[in-house]
């Protein structure tokens, strides 16, 4: 049996969504525009989408971008971010880059990076690359200063070579910081993927989107919406999950059910 | 009359000073070298500065050499932690390094656990000069330093499993050592489900399971409220009764110090100095409740206690 307070806890976010569905319904209702379908008419829409194989096609091909991009940005970031962190030459090295580059809107380097490489998937995953990044090695960076230096000597004490603690002690120790900052790199890789299929049309979620706004099928633009919604809702609650289980050691803190950073 | 004068100003701070001893173990005045002649040399220093009485003739196992210490606190200002400080300690011997904070006790702890280089001097361990921390010093943190990942019983194996110990047999060793520092039934919590007291119980555990041949004990009671604290010093004598093991342990407090110790080094700060060597030459095994009426105990307390305070006035007077 669930307490009164975990009922309302758990159906929180589901009236939430309820809520906004039917203040959506109700606006468009009230102005009859034709830009602006109603809630339910956009919700039809998504089956057709889903059903469509083109459509598929061209979601699957976005999200594997965004795992490319994403898995390497974290494969990179973390190694970087930790030894920044442990090392103060390493950090003096990388920190003015980073600086640098941390502001730029990532979307913005499109252009550029079009020139260089095309428009293809190469181009698309390299700035999914670019924004995960950031707040990865950040992350990453924060978690392994704040080691506590008696916990590396006790390693040292028992044999631990400087890799190995590395490894094996700032690693793990810096782990729930890291995974906040994966958490946040995975919402900019959701938004970067879509971003970077408005500026290069040629497939991909952004671009049926964008394609359908083209051709004023609004419900289809408005579908769209709530599917690149609900995959960053599925995404985080997965990852949300997985990090939960990984950091079990570490102390509770609080946290919203749902990511919206 | 200025004689009369000095007096009672001694008189006058040494009230609150004692209580300042007794409260936090530590001295708020600056502590500078008597100058001018002026140095006090307490009246009865032969009473208690007794050459060295063990049996059986003693060995040096770590020898502290002219080990002066200097930290950049910033870019042009230098602090001396540690002047020139020579001591030797003997095998199985449990020596307590004691002073106010700031003397660089610690620091002469870490420098010995080779986790800092002195600025100049070197120490030996058994004939080596230490250049690194190994296993044949074991650390104990005041703050804990246990690994939050692992679990208490992972903790403990920890040291033996990077020694290259089989995982069945480092699991049967650190459960029972568990079971030593009464840990008991806590194996699969994490630290952070434990207490101050039950934490530092698992980081003696864990220092203990990698055998080393002498341990490094940087106030390792200091964060643990005072009921805590007593039942840990209890039971630190209980297991080194077994094997002995030659133990240096800092601490601020100086019951805590005669308690445990079969010598105390005492310590002056601004720069960090030996102050006096002193044999405890009270019987073991030690049990609190004889040991608090014992008026031997009493006196080293007292007589410890009155050093410090000497040492204050010297410095505040000159």
């Amino acid at each position: 049996m669930m307490s009164p307070s975990a009922v309302t806890k758990r159906a929180a976010p589901v009236l939430a969504c309820i809520g906004l569905l039917a203040v959506w319904q109700v606006a468009s209702l009230a102005l009859k525009n034709d830009s602006f379908p109603t809630a339910i008419e956009a919700i039809r829409a998504i089956p057709d989408i889903l059903g469509d194989k083109e459509s598929l096609i061209n979601i699957l091909a976005s999200l594997r971008r965004m795992t490319i991009g994403f898995g390497i940005a974290v494969l990179v970031s973390i190694p970087l971010g930790l030894l920044m962190g442990r090392s103060r030459a390493v950090a003096a090295f990388f920190n003015p880059l980073l600086m640098v580059i941390y502001p730029v809107p990532k979307a913005a380097l499109m252009p550029i990076v079009m020139l260089w490489l095309g428009v293809g998937d190469i181009t698309k995953t390299l700035v999914i690359f670019l924004g995960v990044s950031l707040p990865v090695i950040y992350h990453s960076f924060e978690g392994a200063k704040a080691v506590e230096e008696k916990m590396l000597w006790s390693g040292a004490a028992m044999g631990l070579s400087p890799l190995q603690r590395l490894v094996r002690i700032v690693l793990p120790a810096a782990l729930p910081e890291i995974l906040t900052g994966c958490r946040t790199g995975l919402v900019l890789a959701l938004i970067t993927m879509i971003t970077s299929e408005m500026i290069a049309r040629q497939s991909g979620a952004g671009n049926i989107l964008f394609n359908a706004l083209d051709m004023g099928q609004y419900d289809t633009v408005y579908a769209m919406i709530i599917i690149v919604g609900a995959m960053g809702i599925c995404l985080d609650a997965v990852f949300e999950r997985v990090r939960a289980r990984l950091v079990r050691w570490s102390e509770p803190q609080f946290d919203m059910p749902l990511s919206f950073s | 009359m200025r004689n009369w004068r000095l007096f009672g100003r001694f008189l006058a701070k040494l009230v609150p000073l004692m209580e300042d001893i007794r409260q936090t173990g530590c001295v708020t005045f600056a502590v500078s070298e008597a100058r001018d002649g002026m140095k006090v040399v307490p009246s009865r220093s032969s009473e208690w500065v007794r050459p060295v009485t063990s049996q059986k003739p003693a060995s040096a196992i770590i020898e502290i050499d002219r080990v002066s210490q200097v930290f950049q606190t910033s870019a042009r200002r230098e602090h001396l932690a540690l002047s020139d400080i020579s001591l030797t300690i003997e095998e199985g011997a449990f020596v307590s390094i004691l002073g106010p904070s700031g003397c660089g006790k610690s620091t002469l702890l870490y420098i010995v656990g080779g986790f800092v280089s002195p600025t100049s001097g070197a120490v030996r361990m058994k004939g080596q000069t230490i250049t690194g921390s190994g296993p044949d010093r074991g650390p104990v943190f005041q703050e804990f330093a246990l690994f939050p990942w692992k679990t208490v019983l992972g903790n403990v194996m920890y040291g033996p499993r990077q020694q290259g110990v089989r995982a069945n047999e480092a699991e049967a060793q650190s459960r029972a050592l568990i079971e030593m520092v009464g840990l008991k039934g806590y194996e699969n919590f994490y630290p952070k489900e434990l207490s101050g007291g039950m934490k530092q119980r698992v980081a003696l555990a864990r220092t203990l399971a990698y055998h080393p041949e002498v341990l490094l004990m940087d106030e390792p009671f200091g964060a643990l409220d005072a009921h805590t604290r007593t039942r840990l010093q209890n039971d630190l004598l209980n297991i080194w009764e077994r094997d002995r093991k030659t133990v240096l342990f800092v601490t601020h407090s100086v019951d805590e110090a005669v308690f445990l110790s079969d010598k105390v080094v005492m310590m002056s700060k601004s720069p960090g100095r030996i102050r006096e060597v002193i044999d405890i030459d009270l019987p073991r095994p030690r049990r609190r409740n004889e040991l608090l009426l014992d008026p031997r105990y009493q006196k080293y307390v007292v007589d410890i206690e009155r050093m410090f305070d000497e040492s204050d006035e010297a410095g505040s007077l000159s």
